[in-house]
């Protein structure tokens, strides 16, 4: 599955500039030391965190996409530092617990 | 025996903050990682010709690296955290090296240690690229790189703007106004 997939099934907006690729697995954490220390590449990052420090975080441990959960606002500058990085940030409308339950229906859980 | 291809996990992970202080007597900055729960901003005291006063919490960890294979575990009790580029400032080192790097599609990650010690005891440089292995084997390489570099390239701390990558501000759900210098 990738990102492009995601995106059309979840109607999930794409507020960054970024190549789509492969999603393995979920990751759901607010905290950036978790992720740091739990996350796999490729994984989905699911959060309803929008500060700036999630762009280079998600870089570091080289997650597929961050989705933005429960409709929450992202500053413009955490989407143009996330566009000239390449990292994909998504968003959705649906909260954390109800977006997770449609990534597993979808096939994907932690990996 | 052959040399063991290290392959690293995180060990030893303990959450708390990064405290820093500041003496408003001389300017001098200090830092150390605190496991208390609730650190209090604005905790001033005397110490010889200091005035210290705590000037920041942020969220962050503290761990060690374990090699998975041979258990030789590698300790960043002195490692206080890792600090994104931003390209603030065109003649720092850092920055030269991030544009050179990122050519070759690799990010540059600074380690910092905590100060002042840091000052004469810098990460050293195998422990740096303990850590580059360990975010390297954890990511897609043929896609990008990491590689992580010593805080003394910073030519002028003062003017830095880096982003500290850890949970600064995360205890409020809103964005920190504006952009200064984490020192």
């Amino acid at each position: 599955m990738t990102t492009q997939d995601l995106i059309e099934k979840l109607g999930l907006k794409a507020l960054s500039k970024f190549e789509h690729r492969d999603v393995d697995g979920v990751f759901v954490s607010d905290m950036l030391s978790d992720v740091m220390a739990g996350v796999k590449s490729g994984n989905l990052w699911l959060t309803i965190q929008t500060h700036k420090s999630i762009v280079p975080a998600a870089n570091l441990v080289d997650v597929s996409a961050v989705i933005i959960t429960s409709g929450k606002e992202v500053p413009q500058d955490t989407v143009d530092l996330a566009s000239k990085y390449h990292i994909a940030i998504l968003s959705s409308d649906l909260a954390t617990f109800e977006l997770v339950g449609k990534l597993y229906g979808l096939g994907l859980g932690s990996k | 025996m052959p040399e063991c291809q290290h392959q690293w996990e995180m060990t030893n992970i303990q959450f708390g903050f990064v405290s820093f202080e500041k003496c408003f007597h001389c300017n001098d900055l200090r830092t150390y990682f605190s496991a208390e729960d609730n650190p209090i901003l604005g905790d001033k005291y005397r110490e010889g010709d200091h005035y210290w006063s705590r000037v920041e919490n942020a969220q962050t960890f503290t761990f060690d690296l374990k090699c998975t294979q041979c258990k030789h575990t590698e300790k960043f009790d002195d490692l206080m955290g890792l600090l994104h580029c931003t390209g603030c400032l065109p003649d720092c080192d850092v920055e030269i090296m991030r544009k050179k790097l990122e050519a070759e599609k690799t990010w540059t990650v600074v380690a910092f240690g905590f100060l002042p010690k840091a000052k004469t005891e810098p990460i050293p440089p195998h422990k740096l690229d303990t850590l580059t292995d360990y975010f390297n084997q954890r990511r897609d390489t043929s896609r990008s790189k990491i590689k992580v570099v010593p805080f003394n390239l910073i030519g002028d701390l003062a003017r830095c703007k880096g982003d500290f990558i850890h949970d600064v501000g995360m205890l409020s759900l809103e964005p920190p106004s504006g952009r200064k210098s984490p020192f």
